[in-house]
């Protein structure tokens, strides 16, 4: 087993150093000169020069390369050509206040999916399970700022006022500092993410309902609650752990819209921002950062299907 | 239940025709309500630019009256045009590009797949492993991506979503083709020197549809969200052009005081999202329904 | 959904009238006063000479002052100065100062600050955005403390106008942006570019009385959307430059006035006339004739504001008001770009960005109002900082803001080759000749005919597009008493929040 969790590894790893190729090209596409777009009406011949040197522009290309990956590991991510600022700097809060929203969103959406999904599976036919099984079908459709405005309108500008549409923590103050506004982007990515635990757990849930062990229990009389928690949850979790953990990896990606949406002030906005205003170097930096998340998480689902189920195959399926 | 599929030149195959799943698939109920949903929307992004300006009495890009104010049948959006002409016009570009992402997608995508089952080797590794590195990034992010390079165009939308959509399609084909692919008949054209793309094309294709369907019902519903985000970002459709996704960013700032210039896309794409899931779940129903009676 | 229906039909009001705070005196003391601006950002800045950003300004006008200022109504007011007089030949200016004004480090105002501070600004090493208006000054001589002379090279009767500019803010010798210093209402406690400004009361400032608060906040915004909803769940206490068309928005909330100012404000298309196809007059004229101005004003400004008739300076008593007002014409449009040799019309890139509340909205409006004559508009919006990035000033056909200023001082800021922000790089030798002689014209009238001639040049030939001058609109809650209409065109009163007082329920 430690030998398939190594290899899991390395294979991420490489993905990810290929992915950075990748997110790296971006820059030599990009048209326009970062030098000159830095320096604006500042710029001399001389200045120019000392810049691009500084920014190591006159390198080829692979040097550039190593030495925009080796930033990215100390925590240099270059400079933003919107504000004329460390790109780090600008993230320092942005990634907390997303990690804010990820955990919100993840504690909430993950136990009541588990949940529901469970209900579901042992109502399996009945009006409940209908019920949420089309609940979920109609939230997975739909796409994420679809839900999101869906909520604004029902409970912040059209038929309910009471919470707020847009964060409007005044600069200097803490997304945290007032609770009310994050309820709404919170709820929208629980919204977004619920619907697949729910399903997942669902299936399983019946897959291992109807398997031996649990029949077995059920002959030998143990009572159904018993059934429930001692014997099937258990052979449930490791398929359902992985969905979880796909689904976080899948919030990282998530949040860009819900941001944008509700003006919250964390990666995804800046990410639509820097998009918006082609600063590419912010780009990257958030891409890569996303990517590491997704990478990394993905690797641990994995690595939980593996120790959870020393059945599983080499080479598996996902 | 086995049917002879009278299309294949070598020997017969089990296979559940296309026209026979299709009958299973509608019978469904929740196929005909999937059905009706998508249809409803779909006629209105297609035939809604066409009713202007005879229906509505404005075209999309004419001023009608100030902003977010109740002038025209469904007030009018943040430059003072009507709601109602701009959202007639607003869908038909967003089902295109959603259609030809997905169909790109679905042709690199099997190819890839099919490819990659069939010859096995290192081929397979290399196709597997440039899927994982494409499945690195979220979709939106990778798009995001293409964007700052390229800038925000038609086009680029189209492509990168489109790419985007390959590797999740090629690894849902290779699983299934891999299947079919040990069959006999499969042996047996071999034997007779049938060309490999041929081999691919008449006996493997086929023999997948069911999860391919389901496939293309999935990416079909994940485009048109994908394509509307990107609108709704801003880095879409520009203005002035009318879409859907991009009305409701331009609209959302006067939700309390007019709020049709966003109520009005987000339904249509609501429901056409809906139902479109709603058709492939039900494909993937009436598929496995296909597979267990095997 | 019912409910969202019934609150906008309650919102149709007519055109609304400046209104006066319904908050009674007399003032009361204390308090915090927050403000909400969109517009700053990275590049914010406390130096006195620099402003550029509207929250730059804002800050400027409260932690300095300059020798004169002009209020409300735009007229020209005495600040430190107690009076401005010119010579006989209006080539010295003789001020007398305010006694008893003192710095918020304690030191006493005198005329060598006033020296050091134009000396400052005019330094050929590192000039300010003043320095533009202030090349006919020679010299400054100190005759006391506070008597002191402002000589200069040529005769320039309205010297006084250009005293009166928001970035002529008098601060001490030794001043230093990162300490800063002024005479202002209020001093400097803390400030995070881009985001928020904490500043205090000045207990020696020498108006009576004034500021009532004891601590004012400027906060920044990144949307209009969040400056909104900022004020709503009374986040903040005011907020400046609302976008016209969601003042119903604000207006159907009872907790909340509005001040919605006739001002002089301009947001002009720029066209570069040494860059083609603008170099060739007759697109020029034939832009001109493109834009309905009317429409431009329903669509863009909800109706609030005034048509314009491609001349700034709409308060300036030598303002061409006799011309005609200019009207759509497409035909004759297609006219002149035939003659100009653009039989099929042309495409042509216009540069947009939110520099103001509006900008977007009037570039796309125009572009769809041009492709009546032939003229297909390709629109690029940039970001703010991109727009006024070292691209500003180069564009060939862009857009820009400015405030209300009389002919002059507008003139020496954005259309003399010198100016710091000539967008559209005019430079007609008549006209340059009838502004450096009225500059010199003691006599008002015939000052403002020479003034009313160059402007005609302008209107014939120039480069701006100026289809209408905005109401500025501003957003407070009903206990922030002291704000008033202002026709400057700066949000809030003008910025004036030594003016201003919280009463009754916070």
């Amino acid at each position: 087993m430690p030998g398939l969790i190594l290899r899991r590894l390395s294979i991420s790893a490489v993905i990810l150093l290929v992915v950075s190729m990748l997110v790296f090209v971006a820059t030599l596409l990009l048209p326009g000169d970062p030098a000159q777009a830095l320096l604006g009406q500042q710029a001399t011949p001389e200045r120019l020069e000392a810049l691009r040197d500084q920014m190591n522009l006159n390198d080829p290309i692979a040097q550039r390369y190593l030495h925009w990956l080796g930033g990215l590991f100390v925590g240099d991510f270059g400079v933003s050509t919107a504000s004329g600022g460390s790109v780090g700097a600008l993230l320092g809060e942005r990634i907390a206040a997303s990690l804010v929203l990820m955990t919100a969103a993840a504690a909430i959406s993950i136990p009541v999916g588990i949940l529901v999904g469970t209900y579901s599976a042992l109502r399996r036919g009945r009006v409940g399970d209908h019920a949420a099984t089309g609940i979920s079908l109609v939230l997975a459709a739909l796409p994420d700022f679809v839900i999101g405005i869906a909520l604004v309108t029902l409970f912040s500008t059209t038929v309910f006022t009471v919470l707020p549409s847009v964060t409007m923590a005044p600069p200097g103050e803490h997304v945290w500092d007032y609770p009310s506004q994050l309820i709404l982007p919170v709820l929208t990515l629980v919204l977004v993410v619920m619907p697949y635990v729910i399903r997942m757990m669902r299936t399983t849930m019946i897959e291992v309902l109807d398997s031996g062990h649990v029949e077995m229990a059920r002959l030998k009389g143990v009572p159904e609650r018993q059934v429930i928690w001692r014997h099937a949850l258990p052979h449930a979790i490791a398929p359902v752990a992985q969905v979880v953990a796909i689904q976080l990896a899948w919030l990282a990606g998530g949040i860009v819209i819900v941001e944008f949406l509700f003006r919250y002030p964390g990666v995804g906005q800046a990410l639509v921002d820097a998009v918006t205003n082609r600063d590419v170097q912010v780009v990257q930096a958030l891409a890569m950062l996303i990517a590491a998340v997704y990478v990394v998480v993905n690797l641990l689902a994995d690595i939980v299907g593996i120790v959870t189920n020393p059945k599983l195959r080499t080479g598996g399926t996902r | 239940m086995t049917q002879i599929d009278t299309h294949t030149e070598t020997s017969p195959a089990v296979v559940e025709t296309p026209p026979g799943l299709l009958r299973r698939i509608i019978r469904q109920r929740q196929a005909k309500i999937g059905l009706v949903l998508t249809g409803i929307v779909v006629v209105v992004a297609v035939f809604g630019p066409m009713l202007l300006p005879w229906f509505t009495g404005y075209t999309s890009t004419e001023f009608v009256g100030r902003p977010f104010q109740a002038d025209g049948l469904f007030g009018t959006d943040n430059l003072g045009r009507d709601i109602l002409s701009r959202f007639l016009d607003g869908g038909l570009t967003l089902l295109v590009f959603a259609a030809l992402a997905t169909g790109l997608g679905m042709l690199l995508g099997t190819g890839a797949g099919m490819l990659a089952a069939y010859q096995g080797g290192w081929l397979d590794s290399v196709i597997m492993r440039g899927n994982d590195v494409l499945l690195a990034l979220p979709q939106l992010v990778f798009a995001l991506l293409a964007i700052t390079v390229l800038g925000p165009q038609g086009w680029v939308v189209v492509l990168v979503i489109g790419i985007t959509h390959a590797p999740r399609i090629a690894r849902v084909t290779r699983s299934a083709a891999s299947a079919v692919i040990t069959e006999d008949f499969i042996r047996a054209s071999e034997m007779y020197a049938v060309p490999r793309w041929k081999i691919l094309v008449r006996d493997v294709l086929p023999n997948i549809t069911g999860p391919l369907m389901v496939e293309l019902g999935l990416r079909m519903t994940y485009s048109i969200a994908a394509i509307a985000s990107l609108s709704f970002l801003g880095l879409g459709m520009q203005p002035p052009t009318a879409d859907w996704g991009l009305m409701i960013n331009e609209n959302r700032i006067a939700l309390t005081l007019q709020p049709w210039g966003v109520i009005l896309p987000v339904l249509a794409i609501a429901i056409l999202t809906v139902g479109s899931n709603l058709i492939t779940d039900a494909v993937a129903r009436a598929s496995a329904t296909v597979e267990e009676s095997k | 959904m019912a409910i969202g229906v019934g609150a906008l039909l309650t919102a149709c009001g007519g055109t609304p009238t400046a209104q006066l705070s319904a908050l009674a005196g007399p003032p009361q003391s204390g308090g915090t006063l927050r403000v909400g601006l969109v517009g700053g950002g990275a590049a914010d800045t406390l130096d006195a000479h620099i402003p550029v950003s509207t929250t730059d300004i804002a800050r400027v006008v409260n932690l300095y002052e300059a020798l004169l200022y002009r209020d409300e109504n735009f007229d020209l007011k005495p600040l430190l100065a107690l009076s401005a007089t010119p010579s006989a030949d209006a080539k010295t200016w003789t001020i007398k100062l305010r006694k008893g004004v003192l710095f918020h480090d304690g030191r006493t105002m005198t005329s060598r600050d006033v020296a050091a501070t134009f000396a400052r600004i005019v330094d050929p090493e590192n000039p300010k955005s003043g320095a533009s208006s202030l090349t006919v000054l020679d010299e400054v001589v100190v005759l006391d403390n506070y008597l002191l002379e402002f000589r200069l090279n040529t005769p320039t009767a309205t010297f006084d106008d250009s005293l009166g500019q928001y970035a002529l803010g008098i601060v001490p010798a030794d001043y230093d942006p990162l300490n800063p210093v002024g005479t202002g209402p209020f001093k400097y406690e803390s400030f995070t570019a881009g985001r928020r400004s904490l500043f205090t009361r000045n207990d020696n400032y020498w108006r009576d009385g004034e500021p009532y608060l004891d601590e004012l906040r400027i906060l920044n915004f990144s949307d209009d959307n969040a400056l909104i909803n900022a004020l709503l769940a009374t986040q903040v206490d005011a907020i400046g430059q609302v976008p016209l068309a969601l003042l119903e928005v604000l207006e159907t909330d009872p907790r909340v006035d509005i001040l919605n100012s006739e001002t002089g404000m301009w947001l002009p298309f720029t066209m570069r006339v040494d860059r083609a196809p603008f170099d060739d007059v007759r697109v020029r004229q034939a832009f001109r004739l493109v834009v309905d101005r009317e429409q431009m004003v329903e669509q863009v400004l909800s109706g609030h504001g005034t048509v314009g008739n491609d001349m700034y300076a709409l308060y300036d008593p030598g303002y061409a008001e006799d011309l005609p007002q200019r009207v759509q014409n497409i035909d004759r449009a297609k006219e002149l770009l035939v003659e100009a040799g653009y039989p099929d019309g042309l495409d042509v890139e216009l540069v947009t960005a939110p520099i103001q509340a509006g900008a977007v909205e009037a570039a796309q409006v125009f572009a769809q109002q041009a492709i009546a004559a032939g003229i297909n508009v390709s629109i690029r919006r940039v970001d703010t900082t991109t727009f006024f990035g070292d691209d500003y000033l180069q564009w060939d056909f862009a857009q820009d803001f400015w405030y209300t200023r009389n002919f002059l001082p507008q003139v020496n800021n954005g259309s003399l080759p010198t100016s710091p922000y000539n967008e559209t790089h005019w430079a007609n030798p008549r006209f340059l000749e009838l502004v450096a002689e009225a500059k010199t014209t003691i006599d008002p009238t015939k000052r403002n005919a020479l003034i009313t001639e160059a402007q005609t040049i302008e209107y014939d030939e120039g480069g701006y597009i100026i289809w209408g001058h905005p109401n500025q609109a501003d957003a407070y809650q009903r206990y922030v008493g002291g704000l008033v209409p202002s026709g400057t065109g700066l949000p809030l009163s003008g910025f004036e929040f030594r003016r201003v007082w919280l009463g009754g329920q916070n």
